[in-house]
């Protein structure tokens, strides 16, 4: 209780060292939690450069969903990890971070969607993560609001049901991480922007800012949106293209949904957060760009599809809508891990539509890999060499819409 | 309650009174009343409860902007009162109140609101963890704010209408409509947008001449109103507020229940002012209201807004306020002007009829219990002068301008004359004219407009010595008519008292700010984000620069070094149900669809299609698709096969770009000639498949599966984009309809049918052949998915009909049977054909899936080569087997090869073949296991059944009946 007449610093506010052990580009939830994670296991002589202010970009942005449901053995283990964490995260921060763990339910529309859904559960199940297909009756029951009838041009067939995952209060996440970085010494710096990247024989040995040079043998490239700039920086081109994603939110109503629902078929999603606003958004935009600007044909399109799931919402208003920008790789999983023949730099990036909930198992491990020179298991199949290896992790299936 | 005489600018209609009911009580308006005015009128002061301390709240800004009126209207939540049409048997309901508006459980809130400060949900709650979901259910029990029926569509409906036009003028006050009638004057086409029912914006009901300024204004927007009316090049949308502008020009616009997207070419933004309260203590208390809310009251609804008024402003604007309630018959008890040397005429004469006047003052706190009783009146320095009794508080004190839609696209706000905000540089497309620069007098504003009008239609016309000309002199007769209002930026009165609030959606007061800040949240932004000011139902419309001033008088930066929060759309709510009005999404049916309906076809969607899945009810489906199969098998059957994309492809270059959009060749394929195809995106993915078949040297026919023309077309439309290649694609899809006709006797259906010789010589497997069917033109290909010998007849859809009928009646006799998607299915995995996307997935190669053959890494270059190069060169790990399964249970699709409790596959296709009597399919194994007779398990709802592999197809492995 005492906690709520607190009013010290959230982080520390340090000038800017020339020297650093560890540079972290991206102030959002993967660098912070890798900050925090490194901070942990001892090593705190870290900045975590942000060129706005801290979780002003992706992490801001998104919808906030929690899941492991994934296709992939790998990526299955992966974000069950991240789930496991989440769940602990308020009591390891000392910061609730409202994790409402509701469940999450995917929709099927049509015969080939419910295959799609059979072979996560299976995979699911066989790793151990919570997941099955059900049908209308209990979908019906679980979602009263939900439209279960065939009125829709769709009608909802059966679903994935997915009890562990959630939504959480994203900001949150990323001021805890803060909190907790900057409590054990590592140094938070907003509004630095990173302009260069110096390597010399092979090894990176500094960065500059817009505030002043930093040397340094080990950059994290944490960046999303922008990671193909940062990576350019050291000569590296990325298999990734950027597209916007965008999202609205709706006037408060009283709590009437309480399962995180997704529908791949209709190319919607639906939650409700704890102050009553439902968040909904759709597929990223097919063209490449880096605009945060909102357009109107989404906001008609997936109006028309909630309202196929949810007629009552009918009246309700949309408040505010926004966009933000995702790092897509060919194989809708990430790159983690270093680089061949640059010895010191990193990278956490490719986070597509899906880094939020990964925010927590990447730092974790990022941090791992950092502090010990290894590269954990549970990462290993993310790295770059896959695609000139012929290793990709196909989630496609089960990202393209199912943030 | 009486209403006040009546006035030119009132919109009631005192003939015609309206009943509603509000929590319960029956109340009576006028038409033309809104529910709030109606209300208000019945003196009605309590609206609603706050979101989070359940204080009440009443009428504040009478424009449909604050939250303080949300109530629900015959079931529909979240309506604004103040801008909602009275209409007769309206059931108006408070929500967020329990049990009443009037005493509200939940209002013990507000006395422990210590234990409630900004965030601290963050901060509790966390110990011990197995509580926090019982707490989550509280917070969310507590929280939301109207409440949703359902199941069941609520009634009302929306409309969608497009519009398109040169110049669109937001905002249909004096500035709006001078730019107007300018830019029509030039033969430019208009449409001018204006949210009210009336045109001339806050002019409409000025009573008095303002003290600054000779005339009154209502006269001249009336005038304006008549020659905007009287203009053919004009198109007024009234009622209608432009809530969003969007990337080139695309305005979204909410008229009434319409929903209209209005493309322009320029768009001139004057949608004037909004105006936002200040704070002191309990600055929320019913009764504490805008000046222009008060003015509306009286002026559009004939409502006295109170009986003794204290005004409190920083400007003329209040001075103006204050005469006109008192016109109204309000007592104005004293006038507090922040300006230390406030004088004017208007003062003086407020001040002759009683009204005390306090300069360098202002409201410092305000009094009463539910609603005010009395304000406060202090200097701005915290001294308290002297406590007014008073039913009305009018503020006058803060403007921003409505600058919205310039937000939206891309334009920001900047600080000008006296701290005032106006937007910074413009962006392309966008002209700004009247209040929304920061303008005050109607000569300055009228110039503006037509300024704005002039150099919309320059943009648009091109340089002209004459329209240049105009431009320059209408520059200099704004920059001659513009004055430099004197402004005090007196938001935030001096105190330090616990409810001050800076933002009503979200109850979010000073000291909540300064809390944050002091938890180092002291960036604008991240003030926003913590405390959730600006974010509520009025989108910052209130708050936007209460929370600036708040924050830079905290962290001790100018408004400047504070920033601005990014405005987004929609600029004021817009319901789901209009943006969704009218979606097409639309069923797809074949010409003989009702032919299937006909014959009792159990009906399936794929893509946007409706298709025969089998012709039976559900509970005979297995039995019927057994026979369906037979007949194939054994005679001949007949499928729709209307819904395959089909493209014409036609051109010196089609062939070469064919070549190029497949991995397989198709300019070696002789006329006449039919050929798979398999078609890779450039990472090597399989994206889709069909067949090509060449008509001649220039023309093929081109088929995709159902579901995926749409994305094909656009794929080779991306593909030709550039002009390098003459080609052209045309989508046949709906022009042509198309029959399978399979089995042993199929030939014998055809033959002698029409003038094409279907014999083995003379149309050969993967043959292709025009000519008549039945006196239809058809072109017929050799092929045969289900794996008999088959005949698939593409002809014009109006024949669909005829020809499916006539096929039908011919081959009675030889036992046809019309069969649907599930026997097809089986048939086609009896002999392992791939149905794509269903056996493949977003990384399965050719290789994978058994079609390397295909990939012709020899040609020069083709989409997806690169990668396809470097896959052939790399051993597999997984590949795409048949399999069969022992007894009679068939797996689910999807179900999961398993290896010693790991996931190491999936089945993709398995289904019971009553022809061969047992359970066959496909599935993923890893290479290990991708050899004849090797076992494997297969894992569905936790039972485990043995599978094993079989690399040929099961029925006819050497095609001899496909090619007999």
């Amino acid at each position: 209780m005492w906690q709520l007449f607190r009013t010290g610093k959230m982080w520390h506010r340090n000038g800017l060292r020339d020297r650093y052990d560890v540079v972290i580009i991206g102030g959002g939830v993967h660098g912070l939690a890798t900050a925090y994670y490194l901070g942990q296991r001892g090593v705190t002589n870290v900045a975590v450069l942000e060129k706005s202010y801290i979780g002003a970009g992706a992490s801001g942005r998104n919808t906030a969903i929690i899941r492991s449901n994934y296709r992939t053995p790998e990526g299955v283990a992966f974000y069950d990890e991240s789930v496991k964490l989440y769940e602990g995260l308020s009591a390891e921060l000392g910061y609730n971070v409202l994790f409402s763990q509701q469940g999450h339910l995917t929709l099927a529309h049509t015969d080939s969607a419910i295959n799609g859904l059979r072979v996560r559960a299976e995979v699911n199940q066989l790793c151990g993560v919570q997941s099955r297909v059900i049908w209308r009756d209990e979908i019906q029951a679980l979602v009263p609001a939900l439209d279960c009838s065939d009125r829709p041009r769709y009608p909802v067939l059966a679903a994935l049901y997915h009890a562990p995952g959630g939504i959480i209060r994203h900001d949150a996440v990323v001021w805890g991480y803060a909190r907790g970085a900057s409590r054990a010494g590592v140094d938070i710096h907003p509004f630095t922007e990173v302009t260069g990247i110096d390597v010399a024989n092979g090894a990176v040995t500094g960065v500059r800012t817009t505030r002043g040079e930093i040397k340094t043998s080990i950059v994290l490239n944490a960046t999303a949106g922008f990671c193909s700039t940062i990576a350019k920086m050291v000569g590296l081109r990325l298999p990734i293209t950027t597209h916007p994603l965008q999202a609205f939110v709706t006037e408060p109503l009283e709590a009437f949904l309480d399962k995180v629902i997704v529908s791949s078929n209709l190319h919607v999603y639906v939650s409700q957060t704890d102050r009553g606003e439902c968040v909904i958004g759709s597929e990223i935009d097919p063209y490449t760009s880096y605009s945060h600007r909102s357009t109107l044909p989404f906001l008609e399109a997936t109006a028309h599809h909630t309202l196929e799931l949810f007629p009552c919402l009918k009246h309700v208003r949309v408040l505010r809508q926004w966009a933000g920008i995702c790092d897509m790789t060919p194989d809708y999983s990430p790159i983690m891990g270093g680089v061949p023949g640059l010895a010191g730099f990193y990278l956490d990036v490719g986070w597509g539509t899906y880094g939020f909930k990964a925010g927590p198992v990447s730092g974790r491990r990022m941090a791992e890999l950092i502090a010990t020179g290894r590269t954990p298991e549970l990462i290993e199949p993310f790295s770059i060499t896959r695609f000139s290896e012929g290793r990709l992790v196909g989630e496609k299936a089960a990202a393209a819409v199912s943030h | 309650m009486s209403r006040l005489p009546a006035h030119p600018a009132q919109r009631i209609d005192r003939s015609r009174p309206v009943s509603f009911t509000f929590a319960g009580r029956s109340y009576e308006g006028f038409a033309g009343d809104t529910v709030g005015s109606a209300l208000y009128a019945a003196g009605v002061r309590v609206f609603s409860r706050s979101f989070k301390y359940h204080r009440p709240r009443g009428l504040l800004c009478c424009r449909g902007h604050c939250p303080n009126c949300l109530v629900n209207v015959d079931a529909v939540p979240n309506v604004r009162a103040c801008v909602e049409p009275l209409r007769d048997g309206q059931r108006v309901t408070p929500q967020h109140a329990w049990p009443s508006l009037e005493h509200d459980a939940l209002a013990v809130i507000d006395r422990l609101h210590f234990l409630f400060p900004v965030g601290f949900y963050y901060k509790t709650f966390i110990h011990p963890k197995r509580l926090w979901p019982t707490y989550e259910r509280v917070l969310r029990a507590c929280a939301g704010l109207g409440r949703i029926t359902f199941p069941g569509e609520p009634a009302g409906d929306y409309e969608r209408a497009h519009l398109f036009a040169d110049i669109a003028v937001v905002g249909g006050g004096a500035a709006g409509m001078a730019a107007a009638l300018e830019a029509a004057t030039a033969g430019l086409g208009v449409v001018l947008v204006d949210d009210q029912p009336e045109l001339g914006g806050r002019w409409r009901f000025r009573v008095t001449p303002a003290a600054d300024a000779g005339h009154a204004g209502d006269d001249i927007v009336r005038e304006m109103a008549a020659a905007v009316a009287a203009d053919g090049r004009i198109r007024v949308l009234d009622e209608a507020t432009a809530f969003g502008l969007y990337e080139d020009g695309l305005l979204g616009v909410l008229q009434r229940n319409r929903f209209v997207t209005l493309r322009v070419r320029q768009v001139i933004v004057a949608t004037g002012a909004l105006e936002y309260p200040m704070v002191f203590e309990n600055n929320d208390l019913p009764g504490v209201m805008l000046g222009g809310a008060a003015q509306r009251l009286q002026g559009l609804y004939g409502v006295r807004p109170g009986q003794g008024a204290v005004v409190v402003t920083n400007d003329d604007r209040g001075v103006e306020v204050a005469l006109e309630l008192r016109a109204a018959g309000v007592v104005i008890a004293a006038l507090a002007d922040a300006r230390a040397g406030a004088d004017s005429a208007g003062i003086a004469s407020l001040h002759d009829g009683g009204t005390t006047i306090m300069r360098g003052a202002t409201a410092l706190a305000a009094r009463g219990s539910g609603r005010v009783t009395s304000v406060v009146l202090g200097g701005l320095d915290g001294r308290v002068v002297s406590e007014m009794k008073c039913d009305l508080v009018a503020l006058a004190t803060g403007f921003e301008p409505a600058a919205g839609l310039v937000g939206h696209a891309g334009g920001k706000l900047r600080v000008g004359d006296g701290g005032r905000l106006t937007p910074g540089a413009l962006p392309a497309r966008v002209l700004v004219a009247g209040e929304v620069m920061g303008l005050g007098e109607l000569d300055a504003i009228l110039a503006s407009g037509r300024l704005a009008g002039a150099e919309a239609t320059l943009a648009l016309s091109g340089a002209g010595s004459r329209l240049s000309a105009r431009v320059s002199q209408l520059r200099d007769e704004l920059a001659r008519r513009r004055s430099h209002v004197e402004h005090r930026p007196a938001s935030i009165a001096p105190g330090r008292a616990a409810k001050r609030f800076v933002c009503l959606c979200e109850d979010v007061t000073e000291k909540d700010c300064q809390q944050a800040v002091a938890e180092g949240f002291d960036h604008i932004e991240t003030l926003k984000r913590y405390t959730t000011v600006t974010m509520g139902p009025c989108q910052g419309k209130m708050c936007h620069r209460l929370s600036i001033d708040v924050c830079a008088s905290l962290t001790g930066r100018t408004v400047e070094e504070t920033g601005t929060t990014t405005s987004r759309p929609p600029a004021q709510p817009v319901p789901l149900g209009a943006l969704a009005a009218r979606f097409a999404d639309p069923w797809k049916l074949t010409p003989m669809h009702h032919q299937h309906v006909e014959a009792g076809a159990e009906l399936m969607d794929m893509g946007a299609w409706k298709r025969p899945l089998a012709y039976a009810r559900p509970s005979d489906r297995q039995r019927a698709v057994d026979d369906e199969c037979r007949a194939v098998h054994e005679a001949v059957g007949l499928i729709d096969v209307s819904t395959l994309g089909k493209l014409e492809i036609v051109g010196r270059d089609a062939a070469a770009f064919l070549d190029w959009l497949h991995p397989n060749r198709f300019s070696d394929l002789g006329a006449g000639r039919v050929r798979y195809r398999v078609m890779c995106d450039d990472a090597g993915i399989i994206l889709d498949d069909g067949v090509v078949a060449r008509l001649d040297a220039d023309r093929f026919l081109l088929t995709t599966a159902t579901g995926t023309i749409d994305a094909v077309e656009q794929w080779f439309t991306w593909w030709l984009a550039g002009g390098r290649r003459c080609a052209h694609v045309v989508n046949l899809t709906g022009a042509l309809a198309a029959i399978n006709v399979a089995g042993p006797r199929s030939r014998e259906l055809l033959q002698g049918l029409g003038d094409v010789d279907v014999s083995a010589s003379a149309l050969p497997y993967l043959g292709a052949r025009t000519g008549h069917m039945a006196g239809v033109p058809t072109t017929i290909l050799r092929i045969g998915f289900v794996g008999e010998l088959g005949f698939e007849i593409h002809f014009p859809a109006d024949y669909g009909e005829y020809l499916w009928a006539t096929l039908m009646a011919a081959g009675a006799p030889l036992g046809v049977r019309a069969f649907g998607v599930e026997a097809q299915r089986v048939l086609r995995l009896e002999k392992a054909h791939v149905i794509v996307a269903q056996d493949t997935d977003a990384l399965t190669t050719p290789f994978g899936a058994n079609l390397g053959a295909l990939v012709k890494l020899d040609k020069p270059d083709f989409v997806g080569r690169d990668v396809l190069a470097s896959v052939a060169g790399r051993p597999l790990t997984e590949r795409l087997v048949g399999f069969e399964l022992e007894g009679t249970t068939v797996p689910a699709e999807g179900a999961a090869v398993v290896d010693n409790g790991h996931a190491v596959g999936r089945v993709t296709s398995a289904k019971w073949s009553a022809w061969l009597g047992r359970v066959i399919g496909l599935a993923w194994v890893p290479v290990a296991r991708a050899h004849d007779g090797a076992t494997f398990d297969v894992r569905m709802n936790g039972t485990v059944a043995g599978a094993r592999v079989a690399l040929r197809p099961f029925y006819d492995p050497d095609g001899a009946r496909l090619r007999s």
